[in-house]
């Protein structure tokens, strides 16, 4: 296991210098002058240069690169164009909100996911089938910008039940997750869907069937359980995708997280913030896509770990 | 197989097949056609993107209003006779607007797709098929491509480029090409070792022959359903795009940028929201649905 697992540690090392290489290529792959553009249209040439020194890109490119590398391993960012602070303490006071968005919606969608996978999986080709199996591809295609004004509309608006934007409170989460979890959720039916279908074909369900289980029993001790090992899969790819996701939702909803500081630095031109958000956001989607790979294999016990 | 059996057992009789009979012989095409048409929901939702194409080719000319036709007599009004969808707060019409966004959605969905389709195919033809050091080489890229989630290489892929409907259809066509590379990639390895491959390869075929005539059309249906489902995803990312203010600039009538425009608005009209988002709901929907058709119609495993 340990084995398993360094190895696949080890594996993920040239895909980390390869995304570093192309996010420090991020700014040096603009068209023009950076400098130009982030300095703006009535900058002096004085103005262009000293943009180009806080930049670092006065200096050649393997020198900007060993630095860009050597800062970043000492968790230096560089500096927010925008707010002129550290990239490193923007990032820091933002991220906790948008993990914490991620995973009440993860933890929802989930939960509903499952239930109306494992619902329309068991009636398999009857109505609950059919509503369970339209419900998903309707969540899988709304955009989640319309929904989540909908909600601000009817929840906030009109009913006043919860905040519009911000997170300085718990209740201001439950329209950002609700919207965020959606998708997932349908994503996450349709796999347990086909996954219990599988599993339901299977011999020891015949026998569990046979030898008179609760139908209850049949579903959630024997076929669902084998069939939680897809169902983990998908989670943790969608736990990559949520965070992508994000970035729309926490637009909507002027949510303080790292999504909408994404937005606002590409607005404003902000370099080495948008280099850093796009670093951390797929650093992160690397690393949930090894747990997920030990889990599978320790969850699945086919798997020879050699 | 009762006309294999008329066959075998009485052959005077074969030429006399009726017509009625005819149509009971069962070929690849016609068995995905009939499974096909079992599935109402998507031939409901094809004939809905058929009609959503013939809007975006004639409905310009027939709109009612101009797409940019001011009118401050009439601002922000809800839906009634003259303004179906009601107007925005130029007091153009939303209904016009909508339907010439129509094409615009569609245009940037299928371009970015069929450009990511196309490459994605070759990349994975050449990938799968050769193997070796430019196998490595496209998967690593594909990896590489993977490593950043969703709509964020998208939006780092604008950030570089600039905003604009054309650098949307890039990045678009950027982001969908690694899952294209990766689908042919599995089934050129599958085929490879195929009986009838083989013997192209042992009859001297050339390389191109065999990726083209032999290969690639086994990993077709795997591209058609990766497509129509891409189409769906794509218009999603496109319009979220635009609404993020990356893609479409006023005044195009885009609709992520309509329902933008009218988020300012929406405490007092419901409207100006509303419908764009009807608008890209049903036409992702419908792309989707049409995909999960095609999955069950072209995958032989699937009997009913």
């Amino acid at each position: 296991m340990l084995k398993y697992t360094c190895r696949r540690i080890l594996g993920m090392i040239p895909t980390l210098i390869i995304v570093v290489t192309c996010v420090f290529f991020f700014v040096r792959l603009i068209p023009g002058d950076p400098a130009r553009l982030v300095a703006g249209d009535q900058a002096t040439e004085a103005d262009v240069v000293a943009v180009r020194v806080q930049l670092g890109l006065d200096q050649p490119v393997p020198v900007q690169y060993v630095k860009y590398v050597s800062g970043l391993l000492h968790g230096d960012l560089g500096m927010s164009l925008r707010t002129k602070r550290p990239v490193t303490e923007e990032i820091s006071t933002r991220y906790g909100n948008t993990l914490e968005l991620t995973f009440i919606s993860l933890i929802w969608s989930t939960i509903v996911g499952v239930l109306f996978g494992v619902w329309s999986g068991t009636h398999r080709g009857k109505w609950q089938d059919y509503l369970g199996m339209t419900s998903a591809v309707s969540g899988i295609s709304l955009p989640a910008f319309w929904v989540g004004f909908l909600l601000i509309m009817a929840f906030a608006v009109k009913l006043r039940w919860f905040p519009t934007t911000g997170a300085s409170s718990l209740s201001s989460f439950v329209l950002p997750s609700i919207t965020l979890g959606i998708s997932i959720a349908a994503v996450i039916a349709r796999f347990t869907r086909s996954s219990i279908i599988e599993v339901l074909k299977e011999d020891y369900i015949r026998t569990a069937r046979a030898k008179g289980l609760k139908e209850k029993v049949v579903i959630w001790k024997h076929a669902f359980r084998n069939s939680l090992l897809s169902v983990v899969t998908v989670v943790g790819l969608q736990f990559g995708f949520l965070l992508g996701g994000a970035v729309v939702v926490e637009a909507v909803f002027a949510f303080p997280g790292l999504g909408s500081l994404l937005i606002q630095s590409v607005n404003f031109r902000d370099y080495p913030t948008i280099q850093s958000l796009i670093l951390i956001f797929s650093l992160q989607f690397i690393i949930i896509n090894l747990i997920v790979d030990v889990l599978y294999a320790v969850l699945n016990p086919e798997i020879k770990l050699g | 197989m009762s006309e294999d059996k008329n066959l075998k057992t009485n052959p005077v009789a074969a030429p006399a097949v009726s017509e009625a009979e005819k149509s009971d012989i069962r070929t690849p095409t016609s068995e995905i056609i009939r499974k096909f048409k079992k599935q109402r929901n998507s031939v409901i939702a094809l004939i809905f993107i058929l009609f959503l194409l013939l809007i975006s080719i004639v409905g310009n000319s027939l709109v009612p209003f101009g797409i940019n036709d001011y009118d401050y007599s009439a601002i922000l009004q809800g839906p009634s006779g003259a303004h179906l969808f009601g107007t925005d707060e130029f007091g153009r019409d939303l209904f016009s607007r909508i339907i010439c966004g129509t094409r615009i959605s569609l245009a940037v969905g299928l371009s970015a797709v069929t450009v990511g389709a196309i490459c994605g195919t070759i990349l994975g033809l050449l990938s799968g098929y050769y193997g070796g050091f430019l196998d490595s080489v496209v998967m690593r890229i594909c990896d590489t491509l993977f490593a950043f989630p969703g709509i964020i290489l998208a939006i780092a892929i604008v950030a570089i480029l600039g905003s604009g409907l054309y650098n949307v259809v890039i990045a678009v066509a950027v982001f969908s090409t690694p899952t294209f590379a990766r689908i042919v990639r599995a089934r050129t390895l599958a085929l490879k070792e195929s009986v009838f491959v083989q013997a192209a390869i042992n009859l001297g075929a050339s390389d191109s022959r065999i990726l083209f005539r032999h290969i690639l059309p086994g990993a077709i249906p795997d591209i058609i359903v990766q497509y129509t489902m891409s189409i769906g995803s794509s218009i999603l990312t496109a319009s979220s795009l635009s609404f993020l203010g990356m893609g479409a600039q006023p005044p195009t009538p885009e609709w992520g940028l309509l329902l933008s425009n009218g988020r300012a608005y929406m405490v007092t009209t419901l409207h100006t929201t509303l419908f764009p988002g009807l608008a890209i709901f049903l036409t992702v929907l419908s792309f989707n649905i049409l995909g999960d058709g095609l999955r069950d119609a072209l995958d032989p495993k699937l009997t009913d």
